[in-house]
This record gives structure tokens, C-alpha cells and sequence, in this order.
């Protein structure tokens, strides 16, 4: 039987996992639905405006699942993580009502305007509107991850009577990963925007949509994509130094190292097994963590077995989800990197993406939201067994009121409706989509394609 | 000062005050829109079909924001009062969860019902109905938990289902109130007689809370029916006796012809939750936890609670403002939603 604890854990990760693919989407698709804008504004070519019309409606969508699901998790603090406000409220406190006023009242409201007001409101408004709505969505990611920066990496702070009280604003907002995590989650976003625009407007042009909306969406997804990729992977790796310097377990974890020790290998695949405290199945490169991690083949990298206590209590992270998530999000990343660069070749060379590179488009409309799930569990399971390192354990943190026979009946409830709720969503997007392509190609599809199923629909499209 | 503040620090009241200001906020501006979600519910197919679309039209613009007010009430709750919110939150806990299953489900069906494949529209619409409805309940039946101490008797729960009910009509009352102020024709009249329907409702809901309220404690019943303390209230139950009365005319004569006077009913609503909700803020200070931890036992730091406050000075002016600026923007009747 699962007790409280376990259970509000797999709890929060449930809501939290849902929740980020709806910011990692509209915070940088509100800064590309701002490009659209603009580019009207200044060329007075329709197309621009078709792109923007087309992914409002996917903005719209998204911000709505996003403030749905990021209320449940406000709430979620108090009801499951009390002993999180109680021991450290006078940090996180200030950066969430931070949040809450300078971020999410602007971009709620201006939504409104942005959404509806485009017949009601000057362009110039408009344009402004749009404009705060992209400030709003960056401003929340600012705070959020200033709050979780510090979880990670507390400072300015010092420990009166088991609860923590601020001492240094300057230094808890600047803590030491807050630039680097926020520049790698904006980066995530951009990327995740941008396979998502590729992919969608991709899809539309199989379906022999060639109208200019389609053709400025997709150049500016696999242009976007194209150019975040390459400061992603420089990002990450200036993150991971970052990470090295402060949380070395996790580290260790990552890279799946159980001995301290130079000339450490890069570990391309495992099987890491804790109780045997080795790998099984090992491929790696000689030398390559230390070369990566040190810029020196010989250089010494922290192990695992640095983090067991005498008594045998382990206090590292587990080691296997931090390993294999950690490869899931660097595959997916240079998997970006390769179809990118291709796709944007393509479209320089001969101005479209043609059959194989577009399919390959739409199979990846959604990569952003495998690296950045992937990339989220490296870092948080990563931080386990602390909620605030070196401040607060997780299991300090969980609930004493809420019975797990409770917490079941929530989190049976919550993932019900999520996968409802995402099934809906994705059906969506390609039905609206497709409704795109009929309105702009003139001709009205043969059947539903949400009905036909992917499978038959891609044996379609592409006969 | 000294009286109210007992010679602590000031900073837990003002704090106290604007926790008091989002809920009421909140209650106001989503009320309204949770209560036209509510009053879906009361239409059919076919040309109610038109309705429907109007209604949502109303609250388009404007629903994401008024949930924020939840956020920041919530949110004031954890940072202001971190030792309060624990308690509250965990004998909440299962409304809670049903409460934001309501919140999410009417959240997305807003968007989905204009989005998604035809067939699926009917299910959206009815999600947006329950979700709007589960919402409301779940609201005032913790309201009617807090009232009681969290105590879960058998009357004390029939006591919250009663004011999980009177919750849904005083939402259902206030979004027909908006309805009549945006909407015209045969809508309008229809939001005339949600409204008259909810009313009465609504008032049996006062009625219960303000005999059910001074029972909780001695020191609350004190503050009701003892000098001085009772010249702060006695206003209280004759303003509402007087608004009800209003309201109950205003209704029989709307609409009228030049549909002057529709704002009436909107105004009045908002004016009897303002009342209920002095009455219960007034009974439960300094309470934070019913009869159990004041405001400035569940407080956070002095020094933190100046940088929030700081900032909510700030920037709360700010917030009314573009708020101001949506609701001019789309004043008036309501149109057609459109994104172009």
C-alpha cells in the first residue's frame, strides 16, 4: 500500500507534467504570434495574418489548459506540501505573489483583449495587447523559476528556529542556477514553440495547403528551430557545469558515475543498477564525461557511492529515471538539431520541405514536449531526496491531515480528466488544422480526419 | 489602533484585508461568470442553441481574469498566512480537489466548445454547465465548513449543503444579473426571471448563515448582540432587508423599454455579497482558522510581508486599471465572439 507521501508525489508530478506543456507552449508561441503581428504591420501581406489568425486559436487553447491547470497546483501546495509555506514561505512567498500580481492578472487580462478586441481596439492596441501578453507569460516564467532556481540552490537566507527568513533579495532572486535554468527553460519553450508551428503547419502543407499562411508559419517554425538549437545545447551544457559545481549527486546520477574518479567514461547507454551499484549493458565513450564535464580527458568527476552514508542511508537521488531521462532529453535534442538544420537547408535550397522532411515535421510536433518532460524529471528527481536542498526534505514537507485513501481518490480524479483532457486537445489542434486547409485550399475533406485515426490518415495524405 | 491590533504588528491585518479584498473580488467578478455557466444549464436545443453562444459571448473577455482573483486569494492565504494554510487547505481537502475538477472542466470547455469537432460541441456545452455547477457547490460548501469549524457533524454538514445550494443561486442570481445588463430581447427576459427565481433563494441562504454564524461561539455572539460591538452591525441585516426589497421591485418592472435600469440588478447583487461577506469577515476576526489561530499566529515574517505589500501597492492600482480598461473596451451589449 502506498502511504500519503508517495502518492502526493506521483500526485504533484502528474499536475506539474500536465501543466508545463501548456506554459512551454504559449510562452514563446505568444512572442511568435507578436512576430506574425509585426510582420503585418510592416508588410501588409496577408499571409502573415492567416498565420496569425491560425495559431491565436492554438494560443487560446493552450493559455486556457495552462491556467486550469497551474490553479490546481497553487491549491496543491496547501492541501498536500503544507510543511513547504510553513518552513520556507518567507522566500517562496514573495516570489509567488511577485508572480501572481506583475504576471498573471496582465496576462489574463490582456488575453481577453488580444483574443476578442481586434475589431474593438485601435491596431496599436492590439498590438500592445499582444505585446503584455508575451511580457505576461515570460514574467511568470521569470518568477517560477526564480522560486524553483532557489529550491535548487538555496541562498540569502538564513534559519531561524526551523524556518527559513529572507536575508538577501538580491542574492535568493540571482541564486546561483537561476540564470541558467530560466535561459534553458526559455530556450525549451522556443523550441517547443517552434516544432509545434513546423509540425502543424507541416501537416497542413501534406494536405496540399499551400496558401501563404502556411508558408510563413512553416519557414518561421524550422528558422526558429534552427537557431535555438544550437544555443540549447551550449545552454544545457553551461547548465550542467552549473549543476556539477552545486549539485554533484545529481550529476553523478545523470551521467550514471558510481566511482569518483578521472578518465570517467561518457555513458552513451546502461542499465544502472543500485542495488549492485554498477551498470549493466555499459556503452561509453573513453574519457567523454571527463572531457564534458572537466574540458580535460584525465579530469576526476564526483560518483555516486560519494553520497552513501556510513550507516548505508543513500542520500543521491535515484539513479536510473535522472540516467535514462537524461538521454531521452539529449536525444531529442540532437534529433532537433539534425531535423532542423535538414528541414531549414531544404527550404533555402528549394523553398519547401518536400514529402519525407514534412513527415518527419509532423512526427515531431510535439518533440518539445518530450525533451522539456524529460529535461523537468532530470532536474527535479535529480534534487530528491530534498525539496530545498540542504533545507528541507520532501517527506518533511508532505501532508498530516490528508490520509492516503484521500490523496487516491484525488489523483485517480486528476489523471482521469488529463488524459481526457490531452487526447481533446491534441485532437483538436489537427482539426482545426484541417479546418485551415479546407477554408484555404477551397475544397472540403472526403471524411472527418479525426474520425479516420492517425494511421489512416497518414496512408492518405500520402498516396 | 491599539483595539484592533491588540499591540502587534499591523502588517497580518493589512494582509488580513487584502485576502479579504480577492475573495470578495473573486466571488464578485467569477460569480458572475460561474453563474451564467450555471444558467446554461437552463437552455435547450435549437434556437436556445444562439442563447447559449450569446451567454458565453458575455463572459468571453473577461472569465480568465476573474479566476486570478482565486489565485491571489489562495496565494495570500499561503504566503501571508503560511501556518493557517495547512490547516485550512487539509480539512478542505477532498472539496478542494472537486472544486478544481470543476474549475478545469468549465475552463476548457469554454475554449473547446468553439474549437472542436461538431459532434463533441454537445459535450463540451455540458461540461461547461457541471463544471460551472460543481464549482459553485463545492465553494459553498466550504464556505459552510469554515462557518462551522471544520467539524464534520451531521448538522453541521447539512448546514453546508444548505449553503452549497444558496451559493449556486446567489451565483446563478448574480450572472443573471449580468445577463440582464449585456444581454437584450428574449434573452434578457429570460435572465429577468432566472433572476427573480434565484432570489428569493438567495435570501434563505442569508438568513441561515446570519442565524447559523453567532451559534458558532460565544465570542462571536458577543460581538452580534452586545454593546458597542452591535452598533457596528445592526446596519447590516436592515441594508440587506432594504436591497432585497429593491431588487424584488426592480425585477418585477424590468426590462423595461429603453432599458434603463438594467444595471440595477448587477449592482444590487454585488452590494448584498459585499454585505454578507462584512458580516462574516466582522464575526470571524481575528480568526485565521475559526476559534483558533489568529491572523498573526499564522503569519508570515514582518520583512516579508513588507516586500509583498510593497509590491501589491505597487502594482494592485495597476491591475484595476487595465481591468477598467477590458470591461470599457467591451462595455455595452454583447456581441458575437470573434478573433478577427
Amino acid at each position: 500500500m502506498m502511504d500519503a507521501l508517495l502518492l502526493s508525489r506521483i500526485q504533484f508530478g502528474a499536475n506539474i507534467t500536465f501543466h508545463i506543456l501548456f506554459p512551454t507552449i504559449t510562452i514563446a508561441l505568444g512572442w511568435v504570434l507578436l512576430f506574425f503581428k509585426l510582420r503585418f504591420n510592416a508588410t501588409g501581406d496577408e499571409s502573415w495574418m492567416d498565420a496569425y489568425r491560425f495559431f491565436v486559436k492554438v494560443f487560446a487553447l493552450s493559455f486556457a489548459l495552462g491556467v486550469v491547470s497551474g490553479i490546481t497546483m497553487s491549491f496543491q501546495f496547501g492541501t498536500n506540501w503544507p510543511g513547504f509555506m510553513e518552513t520556507v514561505g518567507n522566500v517562496a512567498g514573495p516570489l509567488l505573489a511577485y508572480e501572481i500580481l506583475t504576471a498573471f492578472f496582465l496576462e489574463a487580462t490582456f488575453l481577453g483583449i488580444m483574443l476578442f478586441g481586434f475589431r474593438k481596439v485601435p491596431n496599436w492596441l492590439h498590438t500592445l495587447a499582444t505585446v503584455l501578453v508575451a511580457f505576461g507569460t515570460t514574467m511568470s516564467a521569470f518568477w517560477i523559476l526564480v522560486l524553483n532556481s532557489w529550491m535548487h540552490t538555496p541562498a540569502g537566507y538564513e534559519v531561524i528556529d526551523g524556518v527559513v527568513h529572507a536575508t538577501d533579495w538580491w542574492a535568493i532572486v540571482f541564486n546561483p542556477s537561476m540564470p541558467y535554468r530560466l535561459a534553458h527553460m526559455l530556450l525549451a519553450s522556443g523550441l517547443t514553440a517552434a516544432f509545434l508551428v513546423a509540425g502543424l503547419s507541416a501537416w497542413r502543407w501534406l494536405r496540399g495547403d499551400r496558401s501563404g499562411g502556411v508558408r510563413v508559419a512553416l519557414r518561421t517554425g524550422v528558422v526558429l528551430a534552427a537557431g535555438l538549437i544550437p544555443l540549447q545545447i551550449l545552454a544545457g551544457d553551461m547548465h550542467g557545469l552549473n549543476t556539477l559545481e552545486h549539485q554533484p549527486a545529481k550529476v553523478a546520477a545523470m551521467e550514471g558515475n558510481w566511482e569518483t574518479r578521472g578518465n570517467v567514461p561518457l555513458v552513451l547507454f546502461a542499465v544502472p543498477d543500485e542495488e549492485a551499484r554498477e551498470n549493466r549493458l555499459e556503452i561509453a565513450i573513453p574519457n567523454g564525461a571527463s572531457l564534458i564535464l572537466k574540458h580535460d580527458p584525465a579530469g576526476v568527476v564526483p560518483g555516486l557511492n560519494d553520497f552513501v552514508a556510513e550507516d548505508g542511508t543513500v542520500k543521491h537521488p535515484p539513479v536510473a529515471p535522472v540516467f535514462y531521462a537524461f538521454r531521452i532529453m539529449v536525444g531529442v535534442g540532437f534529433l532537433m538539431l539534425a531535423v532542423s538544420w535538414a528541414t531549414g537547408w531544404r527550404l533555402w535550397k528549394r523553398g519547401e520541405p518536400g514529402t519525407v522532411l514534412a513527415w518527419t515535421l509532423v512526427a515531431m510536433t510535439f518533440s518539445g514536449w518530450v525533451a522539456t518532460i524529460a529535461g523537468w524529471y532530470v532536474t527535479e528527481i535529480g534534487r530528491q531526496p530534498w525539496l530545498v536542498t540542504g533545507v528541507l526534505t520532501t517527506a518533511e514537507a508532505v501532508t498530516r491531515t490528508a490520509g492516503a485513501g484521500m490523496v487516491w481518490t484525488s489523483l485517480a480524479m486528476y489523471l482521469a480528466i488529463y488524459v481526457v483532457l490531452l487526447a481533446a486537445y491534441v485532437g483538436t489542434l489537427y482539426h482545426l488544422a484541417g479546418k485551415a486547409t479546407v477554408a484555404a485550399t477551397g475544397r472540403a475533406a472526403k471524411t472527418d480526419p479525426i474520425a479516420q485515426g492517425g494511421e489512416r490518415l497518414a496512408a492518405s495524405a500520402s498516396a | 489602533m491599539d483595539v484592533i491590533t491588540q499591540g502587534q504588528s499591523w502588517l497580518p491585518i493589512a494582509f488580513a484585508g487584502l485576502l479579504g479584498l480577492s475573495i470578495l473580488l473573486y466571488v464578485v467578478l467569477d460569480g458572475y461568470d460561474l453563474g451564467v455557466g450555471i444558467l446554461t444549464g437552463a437552455l435547450g436545443a435549437g434556437e436556445d442553441a444562439a442563447h447559449k453562444d450569446r451567454m458565453i459571448a458575455s463572459i468571453g473577455p473577461f472569465w480568465d481574469a476573474n479566476e486570478t482573483w482565486l489565485v491571489l486569494a489562495v496565494g495570500l492565504l499561503l504566503v501571508a498566512f503560511p501556518f493557517a494554510q495547512g490547516v485550512v487547505l487539509g480539512a478542505l481537502y477532498l472539496p478542494v480537489a472537486l472544486m478544481l475538477l470543476g474549475l478545469i472542466l468549465r475552463g476548457v470547455a469554454f475554449d473547446f466548445r468553439a474549437k472542436a469537432v461538431d459532434g463533441h460541441r454537445i459535450w463540451w456545452d455540458r461540461a461547461f454547465f457541471a463544471g460551472s455547477t460543481l464549482a459553485a457547490l463545492t465553494q459553498g460548501y466550504m464556505l459552510g465548513l469554515y462557518i462551522v469549524g471544520f467539524e464534520r457533524t451531521a448538522v453541521n454538514v447539512a448546514f453546508s449543503l444548505l449553503t452549497a445550494v444558496s451559493l449556486v443561486a446567489g451565483y446563478a442570481f448574480i450572472g443573471a444579473s449580468w445577463l440582464i445588463l449585456k444581454a437584450e430581447g428574449d434573452l434578457q427576459r429570460r435572465a429577468v426571471r432566472w433572476a427573480r427565481g434565484t432570489l428569493w433563494l438567495v435570501a434563505l441562504g442569508f438568513v441561515a448563515v446570519s442565524i447559523v454564524t453567532p451559534l458558532m461561539s460565544e465570542r462571536i455572539f458577543a460581538k452580534w448582540f452586545e454593546l458597542p460591538w452591535i452598533v457596528l452591525l445592526a446596519p447590516l441585516p436592515a441594508t440587506a432587508a432594504a436591497i432585497f426589497v429593491v431588487l424584488h421591485l426592480a425585477l418585477k418592472a424590468l426590462p423595461t423599454r429603453t432599458d434603463r435600469f438594467s444595471w440595477v440588478p448587477f449592482a444590487g447583487a454585488i452590494a448584498l455579497f459585499a454585505l454578507g461577506f462584512y458580516g462574516l469577515a466582522y464575526s470571524f476576526f481575528p480568526y485565521v482558522v475559526p476559534e483558533r489561530m489568529t491572523i498573526w499566529e499564522a503569519a508570515a515574517a514582518d520583512a516579508s510581508l513588507m516586500i509583498m505589500l510593497v509590491g501589491a501597492c505597487l502594482v494592485l492600482p495597476m491591475i484595476l486599471g487595465y481591468t477598467a480598461l477590458s470591461y470599457w473596451i467591451f462595455k455595452g451589449k454583447a456581441g458575437a465572439l470573434r478573433y478577427d
